[in-house]
């Protein structure tokens, strides 16, 4: 299969669920997911379409639009299409569920981007801080209006 | 049964007739009196002298810097030759090399292992990120400032700093120790 029958089988198959999307390249496509139903387009990605690796999972902040999109990166073994889909959520609250079920590797790209954005996942096994210390939780330090960066006059700056 | 139980309710009564604390004329071993005693007379120029040729450091490599700190512990260098061995263990080591970024996550630990070492103990700022942060002095996670958490003594720039520079940190910090002028010991 090649980008154009990915996104057109995508778009037949959820068509309240996918919009915007896109065919970059031939190797890129892009698109857009209501997040109610993330878990199902992944089920139905992983199952039907052999996209079975998911390369990562992210968050990015926009403050003026009042949105947190979080993109996941889903590449494939049988054809070589790499797809970037986007939910979109209110910046005041952003709640998503898992696709822990579907790709096992979310877990712990979902606890970063939690740590992070302050995403929340709904259903997720061990949501918890991955790397940043626990008192940090709840600064969101990756989202723009983050105020906690360190003086910029660092005494002993060499 | 009954004698061992009155001679403990007698012995302490014993000891405040006495006065345990105050015998004129003679030194407690238990108080800090004979060190700070020493202190003050020549015999603490040799002490120092026996604390300056044997600087056994710790070995925490903490960043890309501590390759460089593994490689001056090897054979190479032949630190031995200044008394200066790489230990595994905070309870054998004088000398703390504090060689990376100071995450916040990390502080802790670090603390820890300054706490495990016995005095008199020293510390090291070794590379750009320790003293000041290096390419992390701006992000979330990075602790700044170190010296103000530890009593660092000598600071080594560099990215990484080399092996000699480390040894001549060490010879600093020998030449600091000789002069009285180093903040691990209490003059």
């Amino acid at each position: 299969m090649d980008a154009r029958s990915i996104i057109a089988s995508l778009t037949d198959r959820f068509p309240e669920d996918i919009y915007d999307a896109d065919v970059e390249s031939d190797i890129r496509t892009v698109a857009k997911v209501k997040p109610e139903n993330v878990v199902d387009v992944c089920r139905y990605l992983k199952d039907e379409l052999s996209f079975g690796h998911l390369c990562c999972e992210f968050g990015i902040d926009y403050p003026d639009r009042n949105e947190i999109e979080v993109v996941y990166t889903i590449g494939s073994y049988e054809h070589p299409v790499v797809l970037n889909m986007k939910a979109v959520l209110p910046r005041d609250d952003p709640q998503i569920r898992s696709v822990v079920p579907v790709y096992w590797n979310a877990n712990w790209y979902e606890r970063e981007t939690y740590e992070l954005f302050g995403v929340e996942y709904i259903d997720h096994p061990n949501l918890k801080q991955l790397v940043l210390p626990e008192d940090m939780l709840g600064e969101w330090p990756l989202r723009k209006d983050y105020k906690g960066y360190p003086n910029k006059t660092a005494k002993n700056l060499v | 049964m009954d004698e061992v139980e009155e001679r403990e309710k007698v012995e302490p009564k014993i000891f405040d007739k006495i006065g345990y604390d105050d015998i004129p004329g003679v030194v407690m071993t238990d108080t800090s009196a004979v060190s700070d005693f020493l202190k003050k007379t020549k015999v603490q120029n040799v002490l120092n002298w026996g604390r300056k040729n044997s600087l056994w450091f710790m070995v925490n490599a903490m960043g890309c810097c501590g390759v460089e700190l593994l490689a001056t512990g090897m054979a190479h260098y032949d630190t031995d030759r200044f008394g200066i061995i790489p230990r595994n263990s905070p309870r054998h080591a004088d000398v703390l090399i504090i060689s990376g970024y100071v995450t916040k996550k990390y502080l802790p630990a670090l603390k820890r292992i300054w706490d495990q070492m016995p005095a008199p103990k020293w510390v090291i700022c070794f590379g750009d990120c320790a003293i000041s942060g290096g390419p992390f002095y701006e992000s979330y996670s990075t602790h700044q400032n170190i010296d103000e958490v530890f009593p660092v003594d000598v600071f080594v720039p560099g990215c990484p700093p080399r092996c000699e520079a480390l040894i001549q940190a060490f010879v600093e910090l020998q030449k600091k120790i000789e002069a009285k002028k180093d903040k691990g010991t209490d003059y």
